[in-house]
């Protein structure tokens, strides 16, 4: 049963990568808290000695925003900024880690030592970013074809009446049926550049739909079950933290572990995705 | 005509009424009709010309004071509106058709055809009737706004000659008898008398119908059209709606029969929205008054009909979302609420909104505030989850206070004068965030009382600004005499004439301890001694409040001390400053001014208190989801 044989060995791949997971969760983290912590600052600044703050307590009563006046724009202008900006930061961060993995994954050396694993990331860093860059473009117009195209339409014909039937939900079962290819492309040319050492993301894309269309149905099957578990985690992680409302300082860092830990499981599971596209490549046509 | 058909007494003077035979005409957008208006002169001089609205003329021309205001153009060509008479005659079979002519009272725009006057060939004398028998057509504009058509859409409002309101000296403070009938303007629509109506309109028989009136009786003409006659009796308006997509949904509160007029998708929702409507009638049944028709319908428009939205015209009313507001937001109810709460503010207690909108939209939001955060919520209306909420009255205040222009303007002025779009936060927000205040000082059951008592005085009456402070004057000097001064005129005098903003803030707080001298605490009572090694260590404690704003309002200030003591401190908040000092063994921990939060017009709560010991676990919080969220997001778009 190659299917389930792929997905364990894909899983213990990952798994035994946790060193490496644990450089990109730590580098992330204090990625992030370059912005998070300034704009902490900010909002201490804001309420500084008021008792106001009583009003977070059991969720963000917006009714605060008002008496925030000039300050809340502020804010909301920093945390914009400084979230955009950390989207691209983190898109390239990322993108740098994808070549380390891939090359964990594609060469099957075992682990990496760190100083490998950086290695292969810088090696691989600006084939691995056109072919992001592509790919995510590639993923974009395919929203908009699939998506965009046929609710503009139903909206204009129908004034807007037709946008929220069960009719529209057929645009979206397409574009998420169609988007493990994308990935599989993705993954299938990044496996090729990592083996093979070259930068040629044309050829390397070629190889990736020339696997993808070689292996299809496993690994499409493969590819679907390892989305679908993804994002069932990324939906419970978020909404787990959205809903929690701890109240006291302790339990702030008990939740500041615990979502740092469900970070953590999330670059896991995503690596767990690059290790089965890597398995599928060794499997023949 | 004036039979009651439908109360054994009239609930008001019945000054006017209209009998009209209406068609639609699918295809061409129009309606002609038929129609007798009655108008009877209840002044004690002859009057010689009458005023009518003529609204749907607001859309023939983009000069119009509607159209040029840039709220409205026309969807090509099919989309302009208009109201032709086409025969005009007085009950003497006088021709008046030629002596009409337009007028604009409010901004002598040549171009606006939307107020009609017609000079009489002989006066209307003291308690005589005018009757006007009329052949109109009305052709309905596209894109909907307050009333047209969209594709089979029709919401069929202000769409007939009305007549303004004759009113006679002393009525609203007015000095001299004479027609009140203004233009129509983008931000103000109503002001009418009471009417009796008897309307039948014929439509294809395929759609489906709703109007602000009872039904009547229902034929099918065999043509392909059927007629639908309602009768209805004491409402300001008559709208009505046809399409062929229409879901109806009925049910009953008390002797009120309700009835939702939805789309497919509506139909969703249709539990939520009536019971909004329920919620809304046993809030304001307690409280101000009596609902008194026994029918209401409402109207949750679909997409394409979604410029009708929210709405109101008594017994018809329109809601807003048609089914795709997510059930956690309670927007959709919340503007339910607001239209139904139209029924007596502006409906029964029949105000001039284009003189004094916040008569109307202000008192209406207040309550539709104090009903959405009483049922829903817990007293956060519009959106309650664990890590957001939001109240109804907070985000009207969060409107007001967050406006850079709330400053621009009196609140009193008449609908089409606010300056640069500030009608709806002054007219709306700004008037319900101080009648929150009124009811913060006054206290909810004396505010209760005051709409009570406005009820019974002015119900089915004409009520303007100054008969309501008389109101609250009186009810307030009855139920608290002179606790706040002669009468409640200072308060509006700030609020409703004055453009001053309300800013309270904690200037400062010390506890400092009294060296070379030491106390013996007992109560409240400190015994000074030379240091004397088994007394307490004594403080002096300095509380500082600043009135940063130029408003003047009653305060409350709660002092807490480390000793679990409290004191409340009332400050009549004239002074630019008030210093509170304490002497005594126990240091100050909390300020809090206005600790019940009675003042909404404060304009920053943040800097109303103070406390030795602040707690930043909320933001602690909010930084830790926020870091999260990033790493998501980052994790979600890289591929």
């Amino acid at each position: 049963m190659d299917y389930i044989r792929i997905l364990k060995r894909g899983a213990a791949a990952a798994a035994t990568s946790y060193r490496l997971i644990i450089i990109m969760w730590l580098t992330a983290l204090m990625m992030v808290l370059l912005v998070a912590l300034p704009l902490k600052r900010i909002l201490k600044g804001v309420f500084d000695r008021s008792l106001a703050t009583e009003r977070m307590l059991d969720g963000f009563d917006a009714g605060l925003v008002g008496d925030m006046g000039q300050s809340f724009g502020y804010l909301f202008g920093a945390a914009t900024i400084g979230g955009l900006l950390l989207m691209l930061t983190g898109f390239l961060l990322f993108t740098f880690f994808a070549g380390g993995l891939f090359t964990r994954f594609a060469a099957a050396y075992g682990d990496l030592n760190v100083a490998s694993f950086m290695k292969a990331s810088a090696r691989n860093f600006f084939p691995f970013l056109i072919l992001a860059l592509l790919m995510t473009l590639i993923i974009f117009a395919w929203t908009a074809l699939i998506i965009g195209v046929p609710v503009g339409i139903m909206a204009a014909v129908t004034d807007g009446a037709m946008t929220g039937s069960n009719l529209m939900r057929i645009p979206f079962l397409i574009w998420a049926l169609g988007m493990p290819l994308w990935l599989l492309v993705a993954d299938h040319s990044r496996r090729w550049m990592a083996a093979t050492g070259s930068g040629k993301v044309f050829r390397a894309m070629g190889a990736g739909f020339g696997s993808l269309k070689r292996k299809f149905l496993r690994s499409y099957g493969a590819m679907l079950t390892v989305m679908i578990v993804n994002l069932l985690f990324f939906g419970a992680a978020l909404w787990i933290a959205a809903w929690s409302v701890p109240e006291r300082g302790g339990m702030i860092f008990l939740f500041f572990l615990s979502t740092q830990l469900m970070f953590l499981i999330r670059l896991l599971l995503k690596s767990w995705r690059y290790a089965v596209v890597s398995e599928l490549a060794l499997l023949p046509a | 005509m004036r039979g009651q058909a439908i109360f054994d007494v009239p609930l008001s003077e019945r000054t006017t009424g209209y009998d009209i035979a209406a068609v639609l005409d699918a295809e061409s957008k129009t309606v002609t009709g038929d129609m007798t208006a009655w108008w009877v002169n209840r002044s004690a001089i002859p009057v010689d010309h009458a005023l009518l609205h003529l609204y749907l003329n607001a859309f023939s021309s983009n000069k119009s004071s509607f159209a040029s205001s840039g709220r409205w153009s026309p969807a090509g060509d099919e989309g302009w509106g208009y109201v032709r008479i086409n025969q005009m005659s007085d009950q003497y079979g006088n021709d008046l058709t030629m002596t009409m002519h337009h007028i604009a009272p409010d901004d002598g725009n040549i171009n606006d055809r939307t107020v009609l006057q017609i000079d009489l060939p002989q006066p209307v004398q003291p308690g005589d009737t005018l009757k006007l028998n009329i052949l109109f057509e009305s052709k309905l504009p596209s894109p909907i706004v307050r009333t047209g058509f969209n594709k089979d859409y029709f919401w069929v409002a202000q769409w007939f000659p009305k007549f303004g309101v004759y009113e006679t000296a002393g009525m609203r403070q007015r000095e001299s008898d004479g027609w009140n009938c203004h233009q129509f303007h983008p931000n103000s629509e109503f002001y009418s008398n009471h009417s009796v109506y008897n309307v039948s309109v014929t439509i294809p028989s395929d759609y489906v119908a709703g109007s602000g009136g009872q039904l009547v009786e229902e034929i099918d003409n065999g043509d392909g059209t059927r007629k639908i006659r309602w009768r209805a009796e004491d409402i300001v308006d008559f709208a009505w709606t046809a399409w062929p997509g229409y879901k109806v949904v009925r049910d009953k509160w008390r002797g009120v029969d309700i009835t939702f007029l939805t789309s497919e998708k509506g139909l969703e929702i249709a539990d939520n929205q009536i019971n909004a409507v329920k919620n809304g009638l046993e809030y304001l049944d307690a409280r101000v008054g009596p609902y008194p028709w026994p029918h209401l319908t409402f109207v949750d428009p679909p997409m394409e009909g979604a410029g009708a939205g929210g709405m109101e015209y008594t017994t018809i009313f329109t809601s807003a979302g048609s089914g795709m507001i997510p059930p956690f937001l309670k927007m959709a109810e919340m503007v339910s609420i607001h239209e139904f709460g139209h029924a007596y503010f502006m409906g029964i207690l029949a105000s001039n909104e284009f003189e004094e909108p916040w008569l109307d939209e202000g008192v209406n939001s207040y309550w539709e505030e104090r009903i959405l955060d009483h049922y829903y919520g817990g007293g956060y209306g519009i959106i309650r989850l664990p890590f957001i909420k939001f109240s109804d009255a907070d985000m009207a205040r969060t409107s007001y206070i967050g406006s850079p222009s709330r400053q621009a303007a009196t609140n009193d002025l008449p609908s089409w004068l606010y300056p640069h779009g500030t009608y709806g936060m002054m007219s709306y927000q700004k008037a319900a965030t101080w009648l929150h205040t009124l009811e913060g000082i006054i206290s909810t059951e004396t505010m209760d009382n005051v709409f009570r008592e406005y009820y019974r005085r002015w119900a089915f009456k004409h009520p303007s600004g100054k008969d309501f402070i008389e109101t609250v004057n009186d009810v307030v000097t009855e139920e608290h005499g002179e606790k706040f001064g002669n009468d409640m005129n200072w308060f509006f005098d700030q609020v409703l004439y004055g453009t001053e903003i309300c800013d309270y803030r904690v200037s400062g707080v010390t506890s400092r301890k009294i060296t070379g001298y030491s106390g013996i605490a007992d109560g409240d009572s400190v015994t000074f001694t030379r240091s004397d090694r088994k007394s307490d260590t004594l403080y002096l404690a300095r509380v500082g409040i600043e009135r940063i704003g130029g408003m003047m309002l009653p305060v409350e200030v709660l002092v807490s001390f480390d000793n679990g003591d409290e004191v409340i401190e009332e400050w009549d908040g004239k002074e630019r400053f008030r210093d509170f000092e304490y002497t005594g063994t126990r240091k100050v921990t909390r300020v809090i001014i206005d600790p019940d939060n009675k003042i909404d017009l404060d304009i920053n709560r943040i800097n109303n208190s103070w406390t030795d010991d602040p707690q930043f676990t909320a933001s602690g919080r909010m930084m830790t989801k926020f870091v999260f969220l990033m790493q998501m997001m980052i994790s979600l778009f890289t591929i």
